[in-house]
């Protein structure tokens, strides 16, 4: 009776001893949590529902006492704007083209550098320096590059008798000089996860097609691409939101001109923000901006769980 | 427990240094003996920055219980968002530097103090004879609509026309004295893959020199910017000022670029003038690296005379600061604007004397450096800018008007209306 008391009690407690120390392991990893925890909670929550706080507000950014509530107002001017709806159609351009350039273009060079050899090197780490440099002063490099009377790419032009285009100061151009030089400076980060995917290419398969007689352009399409949807899908989710939140550029480029052919949604925001001091509108268009970005996300975050199951 | 008396010393650590970062900069709270100020402000490159730490401990000097600590930020972009950053949380600086807009925005916020007070003083301000030496362009400038001062000049300059002496010498071309005429020698110097004059249009968020030069020339047409405490974009001046501009562009006499296009235009030999601040001196000049002989002329006038744009900022003193405090900032901004130190500050840094008092202290200067007193004498003329918070907005679309005509192609009339409907919104018109 004893054994068996004994018996029931060992079986007995490694639960409860379990349901303990879970417990005591719960408020532990809270614990050691909690400084990341409190910084997020200060520097990205905090913030982020003072800024959905705002937007129902005109905002007085200079006295918050002033500020009055406005109620859903921002959030129905932003419906009959015409300066916002114009900032959506020219995001779409800008994330349209440089999620296609860099999926695309981003893919076809980790096809062509995946291998060894010494161009391929070389042809690697130029592709991927630009990544590393600091966004403010590659623009600032580019826009002398642009430059209509004193510029690269202007000159080679009127050596070749072709006519000179305004590049940032041209309506038609100054958009995709800003999306070249985004792939330019971005690229080498969707090759960097290219490479990474195709080294998790099965090199079985690929050799047993071709020895099955396919051609490379078969192969790409009929053993490499269906085991790199998933990472395909990552860069694409990733760079739509990085380009959603593209300014720096912008900023430095062409300051959402010329007559705001360049004006991204991000780009607005800042302009009524703190330029004009419209902060409670601005506030509004962070909240939609927001949301957009986090749909993506659970876009993304939704896509990966079902490949992996 | 270990964790408990560790985490005690962080926690610890982290109030002490917010506390140490919060009295960083700011209204700094003064000893018995000795007030501290804060002053905010952008003179940081080139000659700027010595000459206003010199100034500093001279007024120090003769101020032995009054510190002042200079807090440099490196270009007027910054320095507004800090001022504003700074207001937002309750902590500005004693004084800082600020456009007339800027110190509309800060006096609607309640922000700054007026200093008419300090200026009418009978112990500490300044003389009405000496007022009057103040130069009129400067003084109409520091008030804002309500008739109060609220600002003190600090900085000033004005555009001027840099032109290349040995190209027009060697076209046989006289200086423009008139729009008309610059036009004229403009059109004959655009050939052989050259041109007269580069411009930056600026954009909606960034106005920039091409802005301002059609401000200028609006006034000298006979037009406005602003009536009745309205904007007046699309006045029969302002399109005919937007149209001349057009008709240059068309004739390739007038190039648009960024980055101080005129300056690496005229620099490189391929344009005659610029027509830039005379703040710009020494960049222009570094600019030609005496390749060419660059002289300075008054800009060209209109039937209105000469239209002038008056720049650089004036100095406010922001309401957080003690009383101690306002008036030993007070006697700082005066020291800055007396005949001695504001000729000191013109000679070493390309800016304008604010009094015409400075004037013959610069006697020796002014014979080597004739601009200074071409610049100097616009300063009767040159406007600043309208002491309106919706002014930001108002120049903003002036820029976007200037960029659909010239970068487009676009009608002058319906550019400047489209401009005069989203500024007039912006005024609560």
């Amino acid at each position: 009776m004893i054994a068996e008391g004994a018996l029931v009690r060992a079986k007995r407690s490694p639960r409860r001893r379990a349901g303990r120390i879970g417990i005591r392991d719960g408020r532990f990893a809270l614990l050691y949590l909690s400084p990341a925890l409190l910084i997020f909670g200060v520097f990205t929550i905090g913030p982020a529902l003072f800024v959905l706080y705002i937007s129902l507000f005109d905002w007085n950014l200079l006295n918050s006492s002033l500020s009055t509530f406005v109620g859903l107002h921002n959030y129905r001017r932003l419906g009959s704007s015409p300066d916002f709806w114009h900032s959506i159609v020219t995001s779409v351009y800008f994330v349209g083209c440089v999620v296609a350039g860099s999926t695309v273009f981003g893919l076809g060079i980790a096809l062509l550098v995946s291998s060894r050899g010494l161009v391929r090197r070389i042809v690697r780490l130029a592709v991927l320096t630009p990544y590393f440099t600091p966004l403010v002063a590659t623009s600032i490099v580019w826009v002398w590059i642009f430059n209509p009377q004193f510029g690269l790419l202007d000159s080679l032009l009127r050596l070749a008798h072709l006519p000179v285009v305004g590049w940032l100061q041209s309506t038609t151009w100054a958009m995709p000089a800003l999306i070249f030089y985004t792939l330019w400076h971005d690229l080498g980060f969707t090759v960097i996860i290219f490479l990474a995917g195709l080294a998790t290419v099965s090199t079985d398969l690929r050799e047993a097609a071709r020895v099955d007689g396919a051609r490379y352009r078969h192969e790409i399409r009929d053993v490499v691409l269906p085991q790199l949807t998933q990472t395909i899908v990552f860069v694409i989710v990733i760079t739509t939101i990085d380009s959603l939140q593209a300014f720096t550029q912008i900023y430095t480029m062409t300051q959402g001109g010329p007559l705001q052919a360049t004006t991204t949604t991000g780009f607005l925001l800042y302009q009524e923000s703190f330029v004009f001091y419209h902060t409670g509108f601005g506030a509004a268009i962070a909240v939609v901006l927001f949301v957009v970005i986090a749909l993506f996300t659970l876009l993304q975050l939704r896509l990966s769980r079902s490949r992996s199951q | 427990m270990y964790w408990h008396r560790s985490s005690l010393i962080v926690v610890g650590a982290l109030l002490a240094a917010a506390a140490c970062s919060y009295a960083a900069y700011g209204a700094t709270a003064s000893s018995k003996s000795t007030v501290n100020i804060t002053f905010m402000e952008a003179m940081s490159s080139g000659t700027q920055k010595p000459a206003l730490d010199l100034l500093t401990k001279r007024f120090e000097a003769q101020n032995p219980n009054v510190k002042v600590t200079l807090i440099a930020e490196p270009n007027y972009g910054v320095l507004l968002q800090k001022e504003q950053a700074a207001v937002a949380a309750g902590n500005p600086p004693t004084i800082g530097q600020a456009y007339e807009n800027w110190a509309a925005s800060f006096a609607d916020a309640k922000a700054i103090v007026p200093l008419t007070g300090y200026v009418n003083n009978k112990k500490m301000g300044v003389k009405p004879a000496d007022q009057k030496q103040i130069w009129k362009g400067v003084w109409k400038d520091l008030f804002l609509p309500d008739g109060k001062i609220w600002m003190w000049p600090f900085n000033k300059s004005d555009y001027v026309m840099y032109y290349n002496a040995d190209k027009l010498a060697k076209a046989g071309l006289q200086v423009p004295k008139t729009w008309v005429q610059f036009a004229t020698v403009a059109k004959s110097l655009t050939k052989n893959g050259n041109w007269a004059w580069s411009t930056d249009t600026g954009t909606l968020a960034a106005p920039a020199d091409g802005t301002i030069m059609l401000m200028a020339m609006i006034h000298a047409f006979g037009g406005t910017w602003v009536a009745n405490g309205k904007p007046t974009l699309n006045t029969k001046a302002a399109v005919k000022a937007l149209g001349y501009l057009a008709d240059l562009k068309k004739a390739g006499a007038l190039q648009i670029g960024t980055n101080y296009p005129g300056e690496t235009a005229l620099g490189a030999g391929r344009s005659a003038f610029d027509l830039s601040t005379i703040a710009g001196y020494p960049y222009e000049l570094a600019a030609d690296g005496g390749k060419f002989s660059m002289k300075v002329a008054a800009l060209p006038t209109g039937r209105n005379g000469e239209g002038n744009a008056m720049a650089g900022t004036n100095i406010v003193i922001f309401s957080k600061a003690s009383n101690a405090q306002r008036t030993a900032a007070w006697r700082y901004m005066k020291f800055l604007s007396e005949p001695r130190q504001t000729a000191y500050w013109a000679e070493e840094t390309g800016y304008l004397p604010v009094t015409k008092d400075a004037l013959p202290i610069m006697k020796r200067y002014i014979a080597t450096h004739p601009y200074q007193q071409v610049a100097s004498q616009s300063l009767q003329v040159a406007r600043g800018n309208p002491p309106y918070a919706w002014w930001t907005t108002a120049e903003g679309q002036l820029a976007t008007a200037l960029q659909a005509v010239l970068d487009n192609g676009g009608n002058p009339a319906h550019a400047l209306a489209a401009a005069q409907a989203k500024a007039m919104a912006a005024a609560g018109g």
